[in-house]
């Protein structure tokens, strides 16, 4: 029989039928109490952990009581001053009408007054012309030449 | 709070830890992995009822699952147990053992050759040959192109063909 009637007889449809027909091996029947404990036991724990779901107020509470905890007496003092802050701001409170309502519109001297004031600061504050000879000339090398000679008639 | 009722897991147990045992066997090669991994699908079903919602082909579900856990456990593992899976090609017996040796020495060499093939062309061959799925199912089960599934079939039992011809020759030879 040569190599390639071998290759015939075996076609792939026999093959494969003889692999199909490999029975499996049996799930070790210890495993069932096992993995459906195991299932149980972990449906168990989500059912705790549900009915111990924390609620919005006491999430909240953890929050705040976390945040605070570490200087509760900084807290409690810092409230304290701003309570005793609040009241003095109420005690002490300035009750007198706003000056802007009660004001009388200025006279006709102040206002003149005022204008030659502002008049006066005006030319005060006015920059002055810088003129443009005494303006700093950049620097610009010159040749050697001119310097030897500048030198010579010194 | 009121509770969805979850799966009925002694049902689902009794009607597919059978096939879950054996693909998850052939894809692991390893019989503490594989009660691991059934364990790890049952209780994500009892964790998360709502997964069953809707299902309509439950072995192809819980397939899919423990093609995911599988495949995730070998992820998790990568190639620093390289040695193991070595180790594990050469092992588990996947198939029943029978009284008739020729049949006994072709399934302990089938194991064997299937241990020789990349986990991919594994779980396709064991869907297709072991669950009776169509490529199309197994395209869909396994998140695959069709034709990818094909391949991979084909590729597999090609190298399974090469590897275990004389056995099966001489077993034909003597039927």
């Amino acid at each position: 029989m040569t190599n390639e009637e071998t290759r015939q007889s075996m076609s792939m449809e026999n093959f494969e039928k003889r692999l199909a027909h490999q029975p499996s091996r049996p799930v070790p029947s210890e495993w069932r109490e096992e993995v459906l404990s195991a299932a149980r036991q972990a449906a168990g724990t989500r059912h705790s952990a549900l009915d111990s779901r924390p609620s919005v107020r006491s999430t909240l509470n953890r929050q705040l009581s976390a945040l605070l905890w570490p200087s509760p007496r900084a807290w409690a003092g810092l409230a304290a001053v701003w309570l005793v802050m609040l009241a003095v701001n109420l005690a002490t409170g300035d009750k007198s009408p706003t000056i802007a309502t009660d004001a009388a519109p200025p006279s006709r001297e102040m206002i003149m007054a005022l204008r030659q004031q502002e008049r006066l600061l005006a030319e005060l504050i006015e920059p002055h012309a810088t003129p443009v000879a005494n303006r700093p000339r950049p620097f610009q090398p010159r040749p050697r030449s001119e310097l030897r000679n500048q030198i010579l008639t010194a | 709070m009121k509770m969805a009722a979850g799966p009925d897991l002694e049902r689902l147990y009794d009607e597919h830890a059978q096939s879950l045992f054996a693909f998850l066997l052939n894809l692991t090669r390893d019989e503490d992995d594989t009660r691991d991994l059934l364990q790890e699908i049952f209780i994500k079903l009892t964790r998360n009822p709502a997964l069953f919602d809707g299902v309509r082909n439950e072995r192809a579900f819980l397939i899919r699952l423990a093609h995911n856990a599988a495949i995730d456990l070998m992820r998790r593992r990568g190639s620093r147990d390289k040695a193991r899976e070595r180790l594990a090609a050469e092992a588990p017996s996947l198939f029943a053992p029978t009284s008739d040796p020729d049949e006994q020495a072709f399934r302990a060499a089938l194991a064997e050759a299937l241990g020789e093939l990349p986990p991919e062309q594994r779980a396709v061959v064991h869907l297709k040959l072991w669950e009776e799925l169509t490529f199309e199912q197994v395209a869909g089960l396994l998140d695959i192109p069709l034709n990818t599934a094909a391949s991979r079939y084909r590729y597999a039992l090609d190298k399974l063909r090469e590897r275990l011809r004389p056995l099966y020759e001489e077993m034909k030879e003597a039927e």
